[in-house]
C-alpha cells in the first residue's frame, strides 16, 4: 500500500500540513449496562411498533385495544348498574383473552429475534461490549415488559373503573394484586416460550405460524383430553392434564395460589399439593427457556 | 397434465428434513393421546368421536395441510428457485396440478393415515368411527392442500394467513356465526363422514350434497386460479 | 431463432418508470447490457426473459411474443442472479431435472456439465458449492437444450478471476456458434473483454448502442482527451494551444506527458503530426485516453 508522506518541515518552519481526517473519539464511553438496557428499550417499543414503520404498529396496538375495551365496557356496565362485583375476576381476564394473547406473542416474538437472524447481524452486537448473556436478557425482559403492558393494562382499568363504582377497596385491591402476579407469571412463560420458538428459525412467516401452532395445538390438545376426562368421570386427571398447555399453566397456579376459579371442565383446580408441581413447572420452563436461548446465541451468528 | 419431474423437485422439497419432522410430530402426537385416553379411559365410541372430530379433524389435518399446501410452491417462490420451472416449456397449469397432488398426497398419508390408526386404537371403528374420519380426512386433505396451495402462489405470507384461517376462524368464528359454519371446510367433511358413520355421532351443520358441491367447487377453482396466477408471476429481485 | 426485439418498451412500478422506452435489437454475437446499479438492466432482462410484461410495447423472439408463451423457452436458456437453486439436489440431479423438464435425457445433461467443467463436483450437494460452482451449474442448466438466446443477469458476480476467463471463454464460444448470448453487468472491464456490441442503459433510457469505440466518436460534444509523449513537450504544447481545435493543454510531470483536450477530433489529426513536423518534435506516444469504456461510459451516465 502506497502511502504519502508530506515532505518533512525544516526545523522552526511554520510550515505545515495539518492532519484533519481521522479523529478519533475522546468522549464518554458508557458500557455494557448501558448497552444492554438501550437494547432492552429498542426492543420493547419495537414489540409496541414505536420507532418503526406505521404498518407494524397496526397489529399490536390493534390487540392492545381489543385486550382493554372490554374491560372498559365492563367498567362502564358496572358503574351503570351498580353491580357489586365486577362480572370477570381480575384473574379470569387473561384466560379469557387468551386467543389475543397468542396473537400478540407469535406476532411480536419473531419481530425481535427473527430479523437480526435473517439479516445476520446478530455478529454486529457480539462484536460490541455486550455479551450473549446481555443479549438474551435484553430481549426476554423487553418482550415480557411489553406482555406485562399487554395483560396489566386492562387490569389496571378494572381496578380503577372498580374503584370509581365505589367497590370495596380492599377486596378489589387484593384482586387486583392477584391478577398483577398472575399476569406477571404468564407474561414470563409465554414471552419465554415465544423467543425460543421464534430463535431457531430466520425467517418471520414461519416464527409466526410455529408459534400459533405450539400454543393453539397444545392448549386444543389439553383442553379436548379434559373435556373427555371429564365426561369419563376421572376428573381427577384433569389438573395434571392440565401441566401440558401454557395458559392452562397459569389458570392451575393461579388457581392454586391466587384464589381464582380455574377454568376447567367441573371447576376442580388443582390441589395445594398440585398446585406447587404447576409452579415449579412454570418457574421450570422459563429457566429453561432462558437457557435456550442462552445455547442457540452462543451458536449463532458465527 | 401431470409432469413427473415437477413432482419429484416437490416431494424431495416437502419432505426434506425439517419438514419432515414438523410433519411427523403431530400425527404422533395424536397416536400417542389416543394411546393414553385408551389406556385410561377404555373404549368409548363418544370418547372416539370427539378426539378424533376436535383435534385431529379440526386440529391436525388443517395444520398439516397448511404445511404441505404452502410447502408445496411458498419457499420456492419465496427464494426465486422457481425461475428453474417457469423458464421451462411447461404450461403452469400443469405445474399446479403436479405441485397439488403432491400436496394432496402427502396430507393424506400425514393426517388421514394417523386418524385411522387413532381411530383403531380409540375404539377399534365402533359404529364406523374411524374409517368416517378417516374419510373426512381424506376428503378435507384434497379442499385444504388445494386452497393454501393456491394461498402459497399469490400471497408471500401463505403460512401466517393459512394458520390464522385453519385454526383461527374454523374454530373461532365456527363457533360463533352459524352462519360462518357453511363456509368451512370442516363442516363439509363432516358431512361426507357422517353418511359414512350414519347415527348421530358424526354430526354436521351441512347437508351433503352442498358439502359435496363446495369441496368439489372450492378444489377446481383454486386450482384453476392458482394456474392463472403462476402464468403471470412476478419474479421479484433481491430484497 | 436468434434476433430479439425489443419494441418501445416501458415497465413502470406505480410511479417508479424503471424502463423508459427502451428499442432495441439484440442479434447473434456477445452483447454486454451495461449500465449503473438501479438503471433498469434487471427489470428488462426479466422482460427479455418472459417473467415481467412491460406496461407498454413488446417483446419478441423472431416474432414470436415472450411473454405468456411458454412454449418459446424451448429456444432461451436463462442464468438468473438470485442464488437460490434446490440446494437440496446434488448438482448432476439438478442438471438432469433441467434437462427433464425439457424433454431431454441423462446426455443432454452430461453433455452440459462437460462444457461447464463441473464433472468433478456433480455428485455433491448444491449447498455444499462456492458462489463459482453454483454459477457454473446455472449455466450448464441453461445450456442442456442448446437454446439459441441465452441471457445472463450479472453472471460474474462474485466469480474469482479464474472462473470469470472460463466463464468468458465459454460465451465467446457461444457467440461464436452463433447464438445470441446477452449479459448484463456494471463492471466495465467485464463488458470490455467480451462484448462485441454493447447496449448502455441509463435511469431506465437506452442511453447508446454499438462499439463503445465508435460510440466514443459520435460523442461530438464532449472534448477527446489524448496522452502525447514527445522529445519536447512544452514546445509541442505552445504550437498546439495556439490553434482553435484543442481547448486545453496540461503538463503532466508525473507521466512525463501531455494531456490535451481536443474539440475538434478531424481537425486535430491533422493538426498534431504537421506541428510536430514543423518545429522538428519526435512523438513519442498517441494514444487516446478517453477511448476506454469507462470514460464513454461516464460521459453517458453524466448526460
Amino acid at each position: 500500500m502506497a502511502v504519502e508522506h508530506p515532505p518533512a518541515a525544516a526545523p522552526g518552519d511554520q510550515t505545515r500540513i495539518h492532519n484533519i481526517g481521522y479523529r478519533s473519539y475522546d468522549g464518554p464511553r458508557l458500557g455494557r449496562s448501558y448497552a444492554t438496557r438501550s437494547l432492552y428499550s429498542q426492543s420493547l417499543r419495537g414489540a409496541y411498533g414505536l420507532g418503526r414503520s406505521i404498518k407494524s404498529k397496526v397489529l399490536p396496538m390493534l390487540l392492545f385495544a381489543v385486550m382493554c375495551v372490554p374491560a372498559a365496557i365492563m367498567v362502564a356496565v358496572a358503574v351503570a348498574t351498580k353491580a357489586h362485583a365486577l362480572p370477570v375476576a381480575y384473574t379470569r381476564y387473561a384466560i379469557i383473552m387468551q386467543s389475543v394473547i397468542c396473537l400478540y406473542v407469535a406476532s411480536q416474538a419473531p419481530q425481535s429475534v427473527s430479523r437480526d437472524l435473517r439479516f445476520k447481524t446478530v455478529p454486529l452486537y457480539f462484536s460490541r461490549p455486550i455479551e450473549t448473556a446481555d443479549y438474551v436478557r435484553a430481549k426476554y425482559a423487553a418482550l415480557a415488559s411489553a406482555m406485562f403492558i399487554l395483560t396489566a393494562a386492562p387490569l389496571v382499568v378494572l381496578y380503577v373503573g372498580a374503584l370509581l363504582a365505589k367497590l370495596d377497596f380492599a377486596d378489589q385491591t387484593k384482586g387486583f394484586a392477584e391478577g398483577l402476579v398472575s399476569v406477571a407469571l404468564l407474561s414470563l412463560l409465554f414471552a419465554g416460550i415465544g423467543l425460543v420458538i421464534a430463535s431457531v428459525t430466520p425467517r418471520r412467516g414461519f416464527g409466526i405460524a410455529a408459534v400459533i401452532a405450539v400454543l393453539i395445538v397444545s392448549y386444543g390438545a389439553v383442553s379436548t383430553l379434559q373435556a373427555i376426562a371429564y365426561n369419563q368421570g376421572s376428573t381427577s386427571a384433569i389438573p395434571w392434564i392440565g401441566l401440558f398447555s401454557p395458559v392452562t399453566l397459569i389458570d392451575g397456579v393461579q388457581s392454586a395460589f391466587l384464589g381464582a376459579t380455574p377454568a376447567l371442565p367441573g371447576g376442580h383446580g388443582p390441589s395445594t399439593g398440585q398446585g406447587v408441581v404447576y409452579v415449579l413447572l412454570t418457574l421450570g420452563l422459563i429457566a429453561a427457556a432462558y437457557g435456550l436461548l442462552l445455547r442457540r446465541y452462543k451458536k449463532v451468528g458465527l | 397434465m401431470y409432469d413427473p419431474t415437477v413432482a419429484r423437485l416437490t416431494y424431495r422439497a416437502l419432505l426434506g428434513r425439517r419438514r419432515a419432522l414438523i410433519l411427523g410430530a403431530l400425527p404422533l402426537l395424536l397416536i400417542a393421546i389416543s394411546v393414553v385416553v385408551r389406556a385410561l379411559a377404555g373404549a368409548d365410541d363418544q370418547t372416539a368421536s370427539d378426539l378424533l372430530g376436535k383435534l385431529a379433524l379440526a386440529t391436525m389435518v388443517p395444520l398439516i395441510g397448511v404445511i404441505a399446501g404452502t410447502g408445496a410452491i411458498g419457499p420456492e417462490i419465496d427464494d426465486g428457485s422457481v425461475v428453474y420451472l417457469l423458464s421451462k416449456p411447461l404450461k403452469r397449469p400443469t405445474i399446479i396440478f403436479t405441485k397439488l397432488i403432491v400436496a394432496v398426497a402427502v396430507t393424506m398419508v400425514f393426517s388421514a393415515l394417523p386418524t385411522l390408526i387413532a381411530g383403531f386404537i380409540l375404539n377399534g371403528n365402533g359404529q364406523q368411527i374411524a374409517v368416517a374420519y378417516t374419510v373426512a380426512a381424506l376428503v378435507s386433505s384434497i379442499a385444504y392442500a388445494a386452497l393454501f396451495l393456491l394461498l402459497g402462489t399469490v400471497s408471500r405470507h401463505a403460512v401466517v394467513f393459512g394458520l390464522v384461517y385453519a385454526l383461527v376462524w374454523e374454530a373461532l368464528f365456527g363457533s360463533l356465526v352459524p352462519g360462518a359454519r357453511t363456509l368451512s371446510v370442516q363442516q363439509w367433511s363432516l358431512a361426507v363422514a357422517h353418511k359414512v358413520a350414519g347415527g348421530d355421532l358424526v354430526t354436521s351443520d351441512v347437508g351433503l350434497t352442498t358439502a359435496t358441491v363446495f369441496l368439489v367447487a372450492v378444489t377446481v377453482l383454486a386450482t384453476w386460479y392458482a394456474g392463472q396466477k403462476l402464468r403471470t408471476l412476478t419474479l421479484a429481485g433481491e430484497e | 431463432m436468434t434476433t430479439l426485439q425489443i419494441d418501445h418498451v416501458s415497465r413502470w412500478f406505480g410511479n417508479v418508470v424503471a424502463v423508459n422506452d427502451i428499442t432495441m435489437t439484440i442479434g447473434p454475437g456477445v452483447t454486454g447490457l451495461l449500465g449503473p446499479n438501479g438503471a433498469g438492466k434487471s427489470t428488462l432482462i426479466n422482460m427479455m426473459a418472459g417473467f415481467l410484461a412491460p406496461s407498454t410495447g413488446t417483446v419478441t423472439l423472431d416474432g414470436q411474443q415472450v411473454w405468456r408463451n411458454e412454449a418459446i423457452y424451448k429456444h432461451i436458456g436463462i442464468v438468473p442472479e438470485r442464488e437460490a437453486m434446490y440446494d437440496f439436489l446434488t448438482g448432476r440431479e439438478f442438471v438432469v431435472a433441467n434437462a427433464e423438464l425439457h424433454g431431454l435425457g441423462d446426455k443432454a445433461a452430461q453433455r452440459a456439465l462437460a462444457t461447464v467443467e463441473m464433472e468433478y463436483a456433480q455428485d455433491r450437494k448444491i449447498s455444499t458449492y462456492s458462489k463459482g460452482m453454483r454459477q457454473r451449474v446455472k449455466m450448464a442448466s441453461a445450456l442442456v437444450h442448446d437454446p439459441s438466446l441465452l441471457l445472463l443477469d450479472e453472471p460474474f458476480n462474485g466469480m474469482d478471476p479464474r472462473q470469470r476467463m472460463q466463464l468468458m471463454d465459454l460465451l465467446r464460444r457461444m457467440g461464436n456458434e452463433g447464438r445470441t448470448v446477452l449479459f448484463s453487468s456494471h463492471i466495465l472491464e467485464e463488458v470490455e473483454q467480451l462484448a462485441w456490441h454493447i447496449e448502455v442503459v441509463v435511469a431506465g433510457r437506452h442511453a447508446a448502442s454499438g462499439d463503445f469505440r465508435k460510440i466514443r466518436r459520435l460523442m461530438t460534444d464532449r472534448p477527446h482527451r489524448y496522452l502525447v509523449r514527445s522529445s519536447d513537450d512544452r514546445a509541442l504544447a505552445a504550437a498546439l494551444i495556439a490553434d482553435p481545435s484543442t481547448s486545453g493543454i496540461e503538463v503532466d510531470l508525473a507521466e512525463g506527458a501531455l494531456r490535451i483536450q481536443a474539440v475538434d477530433f478531424g481537425r486535430f489529426t491533422a493538426l498534431l503530426p504537421r506541428v510536430a513536423r514543423d518545429h522538428g518534435i519526435r512523438l513519442l506516444t498517441v494514444s487516446p485516453s478517453d477511448e476506454s469504456l469507462e470514460s464513454v461510459f461516464s460521459y453517458l451516465v453524466a448526460a
